[in-house]
């Protein structure tokens, strides 16, 4: 609400100016030296009547101040000389814009321009600062995420030698199975070739008892008796099929 | 004047202006000096209500132009000329800076079309200020047996050159400089404000003759009464510059005579 009204009177401030440097009597632009000697044609006329009628009677004085009116037409003061009453505003009009400057127009500019500039530095420390503490929660992060990656890693290694590990003692387990199932077989068979020898040996014994008691019984020439004891052989094997 | 038919008022008309207020006295009032009141009146807005905007980050408006004309003048004009010691005289060039441009603005603003500086009065009182200011200054830095050296014996001469360059150091330092200044800034507001005049006068003379003169105010004068009030601006502005850093330049010279 206060800066519209600030606005309203700073335009009604300008439009006052303007107004009233516009509304001074257009002496200079206006005027031409035609028309100033008709203004004064006209005031003469007004003043002694018809101007035929002083040259007529004579009337030099009179002339003489209507050639001066006339001539005031084409006078004007010389413009390079300066005239004291706008030196003296002028003057006093530079010296209370300058007192203002001094004083409060200059330093309060330069205030808000020096709090702008503090402000834009404090902004970009600040900045700063907040990209620091980025970066560095950006290296905790990066920091953290290669320690996961490591541990998982890490995990898998030992899930890896875990699995090396169980892999390698079921490796062993089996084998020691086998050959615990190679000792037993190997014990079994052992046995029974024992038992087989031994069986055999009984066999034999019997077989060669059983032969010997044919040859005994029988006296055979060789031949004789290799058939026997073949016989004797082949009864056995078949007994024992 | 009669020139080619056309009723062109006398040049010193152009730039006399009776008086409104106490006419006779040395305090009457007239079209120039109310233009230097408005002036003054527009700085002080300007000024005034741009120290009351502190708060927003980019300035605009009135802050915007008084801050620019501000940095402008340190950037532009002090630091080119004086250095950073010359901070201290920001204020007297940033007021003189202003004062000389609406002073000169208004020959192309509607309704008031006078360019103050076309009168003498401001341009040589401005200058004499200029002038006590900066031989103030090189008094006050150098001493004045220094600043007397310094001026009428530049130091790197060759000595016999003397001779020749004492004589016009001492015209040129004591006696020219304010009247070149005023005389820079007021020959070229005249001038612009005859272009102004020439051109509205032409354009009104031909309008007024009727028919092929619509075509020639339309097609010439009109046009360069244009062309001339953009030119003027530019003058305006330029104009109050070379015031305000020939002022820094005198002031910075008065200051470190080395350079």
């Amino acid at each position: 609400m206060t800066a519209t009204i600030r606005r309203l009177a700073g335009a009604f401030g300008l439009v006052g100016v303007l107004v009233v440097l516009g509304a001074v009597p257009a002496a200079a632009v206006g005027e031409t030296t035609g028309s100033c000697v008709i203004e004064e044609v006209g005031r003469a006329e007004d003043k002694y009547g018809s101007l035929d009628v002083l040259e007529e009677t004579h009337q030099e004085d009179k002339l003489k101040k209507f050639g001066e009116d006339l001539e005031k037409c084409v006078e004007a003061p010389s413009p390079i000389i300066p005239e004291l009453d706008e030196i003296i505003w002028g003057g006093a009009a530079f010296l209370i814009l300058f007192g203002f400057m001094w004083w409060k127009g200059f330093p309060a500019v330069q205030r808000a321009m020096q709090a702008r500039s503090e402000k834009i530095a404090a902004d970009l420390d600040a900045a700063e600062q907040a990209k620091t503490q980025a970066t560095t929660v950006l290296a905790d992060h990066e920091a953290q995420l290669a320690g996961a990656k490591a541990e998982a890693a890490q995990i898998i290694e030992d899930a890896r030698a875990q699995a090396d590990l169980v892999a390698a003692e079921i490796q062993a387990r089996a084998n020691e199975e086998v050959a615990q199932m190679r000792a037993r077989a190997a014990a079994d068979i052992e046995s029974a070739r024992s038992q087989a020898v031994s069986d055999l040996r009984g066999v034999v014994a019997d077989i060669a008892v059983g032969a010997a008691e044919r040859v005994i019984q029988s006296n055979l020439d060789v031949d004789t008796q290799r058939a026997l004891v073949d016989a004797y052989i082949d009864e056995v094997a078949g007994g024992n099929a | 004047m009669n020139l080619l038919a056309l009723e062109f008022p006398p040049v010193n008309h152009l730039f006399d202006w009776p008086s409104i207020w106490f006419e006779g006295t040395p305090y009457a009032i007239n079209k120039t000096v109310l233009i230097y009141f408005g002036s003054v009146v527009v700085t002080m807005m300007i000024f005034g209500l741009a120290g009351r905007q502190r708060e927003s980050l980019v300035p605009a408006g009135v802050q915007h132009v008084a801050e620019s004309g501000v940095n402008f003048i340190e950037e532009s004009v002090v630091m080119q000329t004086i250095g950073p010691d010359g901070k201290k005289f920001m204020p007297f060039l940033t007021t003189m800076f202003f004062f000389i441009l609406f002073s000169n603005i208004t020959e192309v603003i509607p309704f008031i079309q006078f360019p103050a500086n076309s009168r003498m009065a401001m341009p040589v009182t401005l200058a004499l200020v200029v002038w006590v200011i900066y031989n103030f200054v090189g008094v006050r830095s150098q001493g004045i047996f220094g600043y007397l050296k310094n001026s009428l014996f530049p130091p790197g001469v060759p000595k016999v050159l003397y001779i020749i360059v004492t004589p016009i150091e001492l015209v040129s330092t004591f006696l020219v400089r304010p009247f070149s200044l005023a005389i820079r800034l007021w020959a070229n507001m005249v001038a612009g404000h005859l272009l102004l005049v020439t051109f509205a006068v032409l354009s009104a003379a031909m309008w007024g003759s009727g028919g092929i003169g619509y075509g020639g105010a339309l097609i010439l004068s009109f046009p360069m009464l244009i062309l001339m009030t953009g030119f003027e601006i530019l003058v305006s502005v330029l104009q109050a510059f070379i015031f305000t850093i020939l002022t820094a330049v005198y002031i910075g010279g008065s200051m470190h005579p080395e350079h």
